[in-house]
């Protein structure tokens, strides 16, 4: 039950708009600084270090202080435990065929 | 990574009553979602799910062949993905039915790992006992 937690949390992390181009962001670049990832959004520092922290939470990104700014870089580990959406149809329509089959021997 | 999704399925109903379940409205809500499906070519319908607070449960869709009682295929667009999916029915040995289900089209960005980033929204709409609810209802 713990594990789904976890993955729930990795879930709503990335559930967001903002919060995949934050990934995609820091998924081309080594660590990058707040305000570099603030530059690319329409909204402010603090709304983004907002979304960050929720990805922090997530375990998607690890921040260090350097100096006097938060540079922040990707943690894709958690990333790999979520499907891609081919096995995720796979075990969709096999899902649905169960159903359909039942309804079938119903009409028998 | 594979590249697309391609299942096959054996029926023991006659493959009239798998175009059926495949073609008729109200019996593919019972298996897949409600719909305003035609088998109609270029006809435009969508699925809808529950929405949930990943996905907003629509799914869009265009019929693109229609080939009584063989072949059915629509494009099926949901969540930022836009694929086909192809429905083909074969007659096996005393009224059995093969069904082939291909679903291609997968962006290359979904068949790498970046895909899972969008995908992972929707692995969550059966999350739960969907399945176990329909089947109660049944």
């Amino acid at each position: 039950m713990s594990e789904k937690n976890l993955e729930r949390d990795v879930y709503a992390a990335i559930a967001d708009p903002t919060r995949r181009q934050l990934i995609r962001l820091l998924a081309d670049a080594e660590e990058l600084p707040l305000h570099e990832l603030t530059s690319q959004f329409q909204m402010g520092r603090t709304a983004v270090s907002k979304h960050l922290a929720i990805l922090k939470d997530a375990d998607l990104v690890i921040a260090r202080r350097v100096g006097r700014e938060t540079r922040y870089r990707l943690n894709a580990g958690p990333l790999k435990e979520i499907q891609d959406w081919v096995s995720y149809y796979e075990g969709f329509w096999k899902e649905r065929m169960a159903i359909l089959n039942l309804l079938l021997e119903e009409e028998k | 990574m594979k590249a697309d999704v391609s299942l096959d399925y054996q029926f023991t109903s006659s493959i009239e009553k798998v175009w059926n379940a495949l073609t008729d409205s109200d019996t593919l809500a019972k298996w897949i979602w409600k719909n305003d499906f035609k088998p109609i070519v270029g006809h435009k319908f969508q699925f809808r799910a529950e929405p949930n607070e990943w996905w907003d449960g629509i799914v869009n869709c265009e019929v693109l062949k229609v080939e009584e009682p063989h072949t059915l295929s629509y494009t099926w667009a949901s969540a930022g993905e836009i694929t086909t999916v192809t429905w083909t029915l074969t007659e096996g040995e005393d009224g059995t039915t093969n069904l082939h289900l291909d679903q291609s089209g997968f962006s290359e960005a979904t068949k790498a790992r970046q895909g899972a980033i969008e995908g992972a929204k929707y692995a969550w709409i059966n999350n739960g006992n969907q399945l176990e609810k329909v089947l109660a209802e049944l």
